[in-house]
């Protein structure tokens, strides 16, 4: 018996990582668990799983953006900075046929600039677009919900982005190349978004909102001025070579709470230590996730599984392209049922050394990576997105599940140009220095 | 009893301030970093080391203490299809198999960290057994966490988590 485990200590981890996953237990949790299921079964010292994981969480210096992005977009959703911005894009693209959709999808792409969450983006540009949408009964509130997730998604690929700076962590790649990849890419999505909701509206004839007057234009820009202002600061400080893109997600928690208070006053500190507390708890959240899989994955490389599955495809002849088309199917059906985070964090490691071998550069597998992963946010059944919208619109998900499928469908036409053009998303990050 | 739920919430706040305090040294250590390079040109090298120690310590001592079922990211799909019964059994099994792994490999686990009292950090000199020892209570933590969680599961009090409520927690995605 024991003879057995310690000869199948590997498979025996994962086996007890898959169990106790399945029965409901933290992934993070199960995933510490497993490893010190391995090295017990080879009759290692046990405390190695906790040394990697202290170790591996102490230098990893570049996860540090994640608390502050996530404490930024927070600061950004109690004050009334996403209410200004509505307002700009409505002013912008209102006076066109399902004028709200499209607001929805510039409101998704601006925000974007500004957070790396999908799932902040929701709860709070979401909340109020979906009242705007559905006051008046002009959209159902099923079509507001859906486009609102859908349009969400691309807040991680535009930069910042925290499931970039997870990929970035795991293989081993510049935070500033992945951030600048995503850009296009990002914006692709927006417009074919933004293509499906003018379809949708005028085969169902939805109304365009009332132009806001021209004279009116230059008043809501300027009031919006200070939070367009962010990206710009964010982006040009991470290329301009002034901050780190760790250091930058401090500057942008600064510069939304400075924006809040002076500016906008909306901010008081109470409000301020909920931000605090509900960012730190996030953080936790996923940092047990983190500590997990930097433990198993010293279990994972120590037994060389990733080389191993590397060797196995490589007596496959697997094209480009049928590997690239395997990979996305998938992690798209890992989407279904995982977190965009667990997805980046326990799949992709095991990925990289067969996505190295076809000869596929790491920036652009990123980008894949994480737009298969947000894709997979608003994929049922598991689809954090669709969870969202559902809370604030108290619609059922199954309802919106049915909204949502066009805009699935123009997010994996946009996946597909994604994938299979690299030129296309490695154009700004080999502008701005980068070879590959 | 209620003298014991008062306790327990007083503490609960406490630890609640302790993790909001931890992120908001992080973030000023940060934005005095960027000051201290760019403005005064005196690169500095606590606020690194500082940072590195409050995101270790947020991470254990907040998923020890502050962070609630909800927020956990769990793997729901099968769970959530079973029937009652089976998901107390389910609750019952990890809980259990949870507790009795972290337990039996805490005394070697307190021996590497008290080991570690060899090292100290970079610049603020700190020994390590002091930066580490966080993972001692967090281990503890988690023990007591699973042990809660099989415990519910035979007494059958509640559902553990509901991810439809608590989406909007998992904003690092």
């Amino acid at each position: 018996m024991i003879e057995y485990f310690a000869a199948h200590a590997i498979g025996t981890a994962i086996g007890v990582i898959v169990a106790l996953s399945l029965m409901g237990y933290s992934v993070g949790i199960s995933m510490i668990v497993g490893s010190l299921i391995y090295l017990l079964a080879k009759g290692f010292d046990p405390s190695l799983a906790a040394e990697t994981l202290l170790q591996g969480l102490f230098t990893s210096y570049t996860l540090l953006a994640i608390p502050l992005f996530i404490l930024a977009a927070d600061i950004m959703n109690i004050g009334s900075l996403a209410d200004r911005l509505l307002r700009f894009s409505q002013a912008l693209v209102g006076r066109f046929r399902g004028g709200l959709g499209h607001v929805n999808v510039v409101s998704s792409v601006i925000f974007s600039g500004m957070s790396g969450s999908a799932v902040a983006d929701a709860v709070g540009m979401g909340k109020i677009i979906i009242n705007m949408m559905t006051r008046d009964g002009k959209y159902s509130p099923a079509y507001a919900a859906a486009i609102t997730a859908a349009t969400a998604t691309v807040g991680p690929i535009i930069p910042p982005s925290i499931p970039m700076v997870l990929y970035a962590i795991v293989s081993d790649q510049s935070v500033g190349f992945l951030f600048a990849a995503g850009l296009l890419p990002g914006l692709l999505m927006a417009v074919v978004m933004a293509l499906m909701n003018y379809l949708i509206a005028r085969r169902r004839g939805f109304p365009t909102d009332e132009a806001v007057p021209m004279r009116a234009l230059p008043g809501i820009t300027l009031r919006a001025t200070p939070a367009l202002m962010l990206p710009v600061i964010l982006l040009g400080g991470i290329y301009g070579g002034v901050v780190t893109p760790t250091e930058a997600a401090a500057v942008a928690a600064f510069y939304a709470l400075f924006i809040s208070v002076t500016f906008y006053r909306s901010v008081n500190l109470r409000q301020f230590y909920t931000a605090l507390l509900g960012s730190a708890r996030s953080t936790a959240a996923v940092g047990v996730l983190v500590a997990g899989a930097v433990t198993f994955n010293y279990v994972i490389a120590r037994e060389g599984v990733p080389h191993a599955i590397a060797d196995w495809l490589g007596q496959y002849e697997f094209s480009r392209t049928g590997f690239l088309i395997t990979i996305n199917l998938l992690i798209l059906a890992l989407g279904m049922v995982l977190e965009g985070g667990a997805i980046l964090l326990i799949i992709i490691p095991i990925l990289i050394p067969s996505v190295q071998a076809m000869g596929i550069d790491l920036v652009h597998f990123g980008v894949i990576a994480v737009v298969n992963a947000m894709v997979g946010l608003v994929t049922p059944p598991y689809g954090l997105l669709l969870f969202i919208v559902s809370s604030i619109t108290k619609e059922p998900v199954g309802r919106i599940i049915r909204e949502v499928w066009p805009f699935i469908l123009a997010l994996l036409v946009a996946l597909g140009i994604i994938t299979f053009v690299p030129d296309f998303v490695l154009w700004l990050p080999r502008l701005l220095g980068y070879q590959g | 009893m209620d003298r014991l739920t008062g306790i327990w919430n007083w503490l609960s706040r406490r630890a609640e301030n302790l993790l909001a305090l931890l992120l908001f040294t992080m973030f000023v250590a940060f934005l005095l970093q960027i000051v201290f390079r760019y403005f005064l040109n005196l690169p500095v090298g606590w606020t690194v080391e500082w940072v590195a120690i409050a995101w270790l310590w947020g991470i254990l001592f907040g998923y020890g203490f502050v962070v609630r079922e909800t927020d956990v990211i769990h793997l729901d799909v099968l769970y959530a299809a079973m029937p009652r019964a089976i998901r107390r059994a389910f609750d019952v099994i990890a809980g259990g198999f949870v507790a009795v792994v972290f337990a039996w490999t805490l005394p070697v686990t307190f021996e590497y960290v008290d080991f570690m009292q060899i090292e100290r950090t970079a610049y603020v000199r700190w020994p390590f057994n002091v930066v580490f020892f966080i993972y001692i209570p967090f281990a503890l933590a988690v023990i007591v966490r699973a042990l809660m969680t099989a415990w519910a599961g035979l007494t059958g009090s509640g559902p553990r988590f509901d991810t439809q409520a608590s989406a909007g927690s998992h904003d690092y995605d």
